[in-house]
C-alpha cells in the first residue's frame, strides 16, 4: 500500500534522508522511530508531497506520488505533528471544512462528519468551539480530520506528543482502530513504548537512515537477548573500558559522568560479580536491570539513548 | 477553481467570525478623516479654498457696536472670513441666496447697554442654510471672538471706562477718542492670552427654515472629505490587508497551510484561495469604506466604474504586496515589521495624510508613481475634480501594475516554498 524506496533528500548542507526504503502493508502499523530530526517529518513530508526528494520514489496505492500528486492525496489521510485545526470554528465545522477538500458534499459529508466525530469520541462536543477543548480531545480532533474521507494509507507525525498517559492510551486505541478498518499506518514516534505497544512493524532511523527493520519480535532477537544493567553513580570513561576487559561477558553499551549501561546475558548470574568489581569502576549510587528491548537495540545501533 | 474559493470563502467566513482587529483598523480611516477635519478643515481657507464671506448688521449703532468689526476682522480671525457690512436683513438674505455669505453676524439694538451695565449680550448668528463648511468656520470663529470678548470685557476695563465716562458726559465723542477706544479693544484683544472671565457675552445661533440642498465649492464637507478621505482609505486598506495576511502568515507557522496543500486540491488553489480572499475582502471593506464616506462625511460617489477599477487594482496590489511579505518572512514578527515598514514609506511618498496635490511639484510628480499614491490621486480625480474614466489611464496604469507585478511576485514565491 506504501512503498517507499531509496529516498534521498538533502536540506543546504544537512543530509535529511539518505537511502530511505520501507513498505507498509494494508492493515498494517508500521513505526518509524526515531532521535530528534532522525528525519521521521521528512519521510512523512515526501509521503505526501510537499518534500520533493532529491532521488527515490514513493508510492501510495500504486500511485506515484511525484508523477500523480492529486489521486495519490485522495487515498491519503495525513495527521500532522501540530495540532492544525481552525480554533474559531466548532469541531463540526472543522470537520466539514477538510471534508470538501476530500470532494464530500451534502448528506456524504455529514455523515462521515457524524461517524468520524463518533469514532473518535467526540461526538458530544462536535457544536462547542474547539478553543475550549483540552490538549486530548484537540489531539483527537486533529486526527480526525485526517480520516474524514476513509483513507487507505494514514500518516500520523507523533501525534501523541506531549500528552498525559490516560489521553496517550486513547489515541493508540484510536490507531490500532485505524489499521484494523484495513488502512496501512505510518506512525512516527520517538516514544520507544508507543512503538513497542502499538506498531506491528518498526523501522528504526537515526540520521536520515533506516538501521534496522522489523517485527519488535525480529528487532529484540537481533538485539540479542540480552539485558542491560545500568549503574548511576561517577564514572570515567577510560577507568571503565580498562576494568571491563577484565570481564568479556559485559559488553559496554555507554558510559557517561553519571551512568554506565552494560549488556549481558543472564543479567541476574552475573550482578554479584559486577557489584564486587564496582568499587574499581567508579562510585556506583543505584544498579538497575532492564529486560532486552528496542531501547537496548537502539541503543547499540545509535550509541544514543532515545530520549528526548 | 471551486476549491479555490471554497478555501477562499472559509478564510472570509473566519474574519467574519474573529473580525479583532480588522474592526480597529477599519476605524483609521474614520477617525483620520475627522482628526483632519476638525484640525485641518477650519485652515482650509488659507490653502485652495477661498475665506468665507460673513455679513455684519449694526442695529445698536453705538460706539461698542461700531468697535466690534474691527475686533472680529483684526487678527488671526481675519484670515477665515471677510466682513462685510449690510444695512438690513433682507440685503443679507439676498446675499445668502445668491451664494455670496455664509453667515450674518447681527448686533442687536441694545447691545452696548447691556454690555456697558454687564447684563447678557447677545450677538445675534444666522448660517447659511445652502452652505456647511463656511458657516461653521465662521461660527466657531465668532464663538472664539466672543470667548475673547469677555476676557476682553474683564480685562480690558480702560476702554470701557472711558466709554462709560463719554456716555454719562451726554457729548459727542471725538475721532480722537472713538479711535482711542477702538484701538483700546483691538490692543486688549490680541494681548490676550488666556481665555478667561466668561460673563454675559453670547453668541445666538438661529437657523431659518428647512435647509436648503447644500451647494458650493469648499463650502461643502462632501467636497473636504472627497479631497482628504481617499488618502485614509488606502492607507486603511493597507494596514487591513496587512493584517488579513499575517493570518495566513499564523496559518503558515500552525501547519494550517501543510494540512490544506496534502489534500487532492494541492498547492494552487491554496494559493488561490488565499489571494481570492485578501482581494475579496478588501475590495468589500473598499466598498464598505467607501459608503461610509458617502452616508457619514457626504461624499458623492460619482462615477462608480471608474471607482472601481481604481479600487480593484490597488486591493489587488495590498494583497500581494502582503502576501509576498508574509511569504518571504519567516517569523510573524518578521513579516509585521517588513509589512508596517513598507505601509509607512509608502503612505508618506504617495500622501496618505497630505493630499499629495499640496506637495512640491517634484514630490508630488514621486507620489503618483507609488500605488497607494496613484489609487488616491485617482479617486480625487474622480470625486473631486470630476475627471472621466478616459484620463484615469496613467493613474490605472500605476496601480494595475504595481498590483499585477506584487501579486505575481507574491505567487511565484508562494508556489516555491509550498515545494521544498
Ligand atoms: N525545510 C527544511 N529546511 C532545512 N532543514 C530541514 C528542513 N526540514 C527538516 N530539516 C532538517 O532535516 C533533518 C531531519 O528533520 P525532520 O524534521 O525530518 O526530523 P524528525 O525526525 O521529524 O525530528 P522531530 O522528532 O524533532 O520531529 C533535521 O536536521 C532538520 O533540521
Ligand atoms: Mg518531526
Amino acid at each position: 500500500m506504501i512503498e517507499v524506496s531509496n529516498l534521498r533528500k538533502n536540506f543546504g548542507d544537512i543530509e535529511a534522508l539518505k537511502g530511505v526504503s520501507f513498505s507498509v502493508r494494508a492493515g498494517e502499523i508500521y513505526g518509524l522511530l526515531g532521535p530528534n530530526g532522525a528525519g521521521k517529518s521528512t519521510t512523512i513530508g515526501v509521503l505526501c508531497g510537499l518534500v520533493v526528494p532529491d532521488s527515490g520514489q514513493a508510492s501510495l496505492d500504486g500511485i506515484d506520488i511525484a508523477r500523480r500528486p492529486v489521486e495519490a492525496r485522495r487515498v491519503l489521510g495525513v495527521v500532522p505533528q501540530e495540532v492544525a485545526l481552525y480554533t474559531e470554528f466548532t469541531a463540526r465545522d472543522n470537520l466539514s471544512f477538510f471534508g470538501r477538500l476530500y470532494g464530500l458534499g451534502g448528506s456524504r459529508l455529514s455523515e462521515a462528519v457524524e461517524q468520524v466525530l463518533e469514532r473518535v469520541g467526540l461526538a458530544d462536543r462536535a457544536r462547542e468551539p474547539i478553543e475550549r477543548f483540552s490538549g486530548g480531545m484537540l489531539r483527537r480532533l486533529n486526527i480526525a480530520a485526517g480520516l474524514l474521507h476513509g483513507p487507505k494509507a494514514v500518516l500520523m507525525d507523533e501525534p501523541t506528543v506531549g500528552l498525559d498517559p490516560q489521553s496517550r492510551a486513547s489515541i493508540l486505541e484510536l490507531v490500532r482502530s485505524i489499521a484494523a478498518g484495513g488502512a496501512a499506518v505510518v506512525y512516527t514516534t520517538h516514544y520507544l513504548d508507543e512503538a513497542e505497544r502499538l506498531c506491528d512493524r518498526i523501522g528504526v532511523i537515526d540520521r536520515g537512515s533506516i538501521l534496522a527493520e522489523g517485527t519488535l519480535q525480529e528487532l529484540r532477537d537481533a538485539a540479542g537477548a540480552r539485558e542491560i544493567i545500568a549503574l548511576r553513580g561517577t564514572f570515567a570513561a577510560e577507568v571503565v573500558t580498562r576494568e571491563m576487559q577484565k570481564h568479556p561477558e559485559f559488553e559496554v553499551l555507554k558510559v557517561t559522568d553519571g551512568e554506565l549501561l552494560l549488556t549481558v546475558q543472564r543479567a541476574e548470574q552475573h550482578v554479584a560479580a559486577l557489584l564486587a568489581a564496582a568499587s574499581s569502576l567508579g562510585t556506583v549510587r543505584e544498579v538497575a536491570i532492564r529486560q532486552p528491548s528496542l531501547e537496548s537495540l537502539f541503543i547499540k545501533l545509535t550509541g544514543r539513548e532515545l530520549r528526548e | 477553481m471551486t476549491a479555490a474559493l471554497t478555501i477562499a470563502a472559509h478564510h472570509i467566513r473566519r474574519v467574519v467570525r474573529n473580525p479583532g482587529l480588522i474592526l480597529l483598523l477599519l476605524a483609521i480611516p474614520l477617525t483620520f478623516a475627522i482628526i483632519e477635519y476638525a484640525a485641518f478643515g477650519r485652515t482650509v481657507a488659507k490653502g485652495t479654498l477661498p475665506p468665507a464671506t460673513v455679513l455684519f448688521l449694526d442695529e445698536d449703532d453705538t460706539l461698542v457696536s461700531s468697535a466690534l468689526p474691527q475686533v472680529f476682522s483684526g487678527g488671526p480671525a481675519k484670515d477665515f472670513f471677510e466682513l462685510s457690512q449690510v444695512q438690513s436683513k433682507s440685503e443679507a438674505v439676498r446675499l445668502f441666496k445668491r451664494g455670496q455669505a455664509a453667515a450674518l453676524i447681527v448686533v442687536p439694538s441694545g447691545f452696548q447697554s447691556a454690555v456697558l451695565e454687564g447684563k447678557r449680550a447677545e450677538l445675534g448668528f444666522y448660517p447659511n442654510p445652502v452652505q456647511s463648511i463656511g458657516p461653521e468656520i465662521a461660527r466657531s470663529m465668532l464663538e472664539m471672538t466672543a470667548l475673547i470678548g469677555n476676557g476682553l470685557y474683564a480685562k480690558a476695563l480702560e476702554p470701557i471706562a472711558q466709554i462709560r465716562a463719554l456716555v454719562q458726559a451726554e457729548r459727542e465723542p471725538t475721532s480722537d477718542e472713538v479711535a482711542a477706544i477702538s484701538r483700546g479693544f483691538f490692543e486688549a484683544g490680541r494681548r490676550l492670552s488666556s481665555l478667561q472671565g466668561l460673563s454675559g457675552l453670547t453668541v445666538g445661533v438661529q437657523r431659518p427654515g428647512a435647509s436648503a440642498v447644500k451647494t458650493g465649492f469648499g463650502n461643502d464637507p462632501g467636497q473636504f472629505f472627497a479631497y482628504v478621505f481617499p488618502g485614509l482609505v488606502v492607507f486603511g486598506l493597507l494596514l487591513i490587508a496587512q493584517a488579513l495576511a499575517m493570518r495566513l502568515m499564523r496559518d503558515r507557522l500552525r501547519g494550517l497551510q501543510r494540512r490544506l496543500v496534502v489534500t487532492p486540491v494541492g498547492p494552487s488553489a491554496v494559493i488561490l484561495g488565499g489571494v481570492f480572499y485578501l482581494v475579496a475582502a478588501l475590495f468589500a471593506l473598499l466598498v464598505f469604506l467607501g459608503i461610509i464616506g458617502a452616508v457619514v462625511f457626504r461624499i458623492q460617489l460619482r462615477d462608480p466604474v471608474s471607482l472601481v477599477a481604481i479600487g480593484a487594482g490597488f486591493a489587488i496590489f495590498a494583497s500581494g504586496l502582503h502576501l509576498l511579505s508574509v511569504s518571504l518572512a519567516r517569523s510573524d514578527r518578521g513579516a509585521g515589521f517588513v509589512g508596517s515598514v513598507i505601509v509607512l514609506v509608502l503612505s508618506l511618498i504617495g500622501g496618505s495624510f497630505v493630499p499629495a496635490e499640496q506637495y512640491p511639484p517634484f514630490l508630488r510628480s514621486l507620489a503618483v508613481l507609488v500605488p497607494n499614491g496613484a489609487a488616491q490621486q485617482g479617486f480625487i480625480d474622480v470625486l473631486v475634480h470630476k475627471l472621466p474614466l478616459a484620463a484615469l489611464g496613467g493613474r490605472l496604469a500605476v496601480v494595475w501594475s504595481w498590483g499585477l507585478a506584487a501579486m505575481g511576485l507574491a505567487v511565484y514565491f508562494e508556489q516555491r516554498r509550498l515545494r521544498s
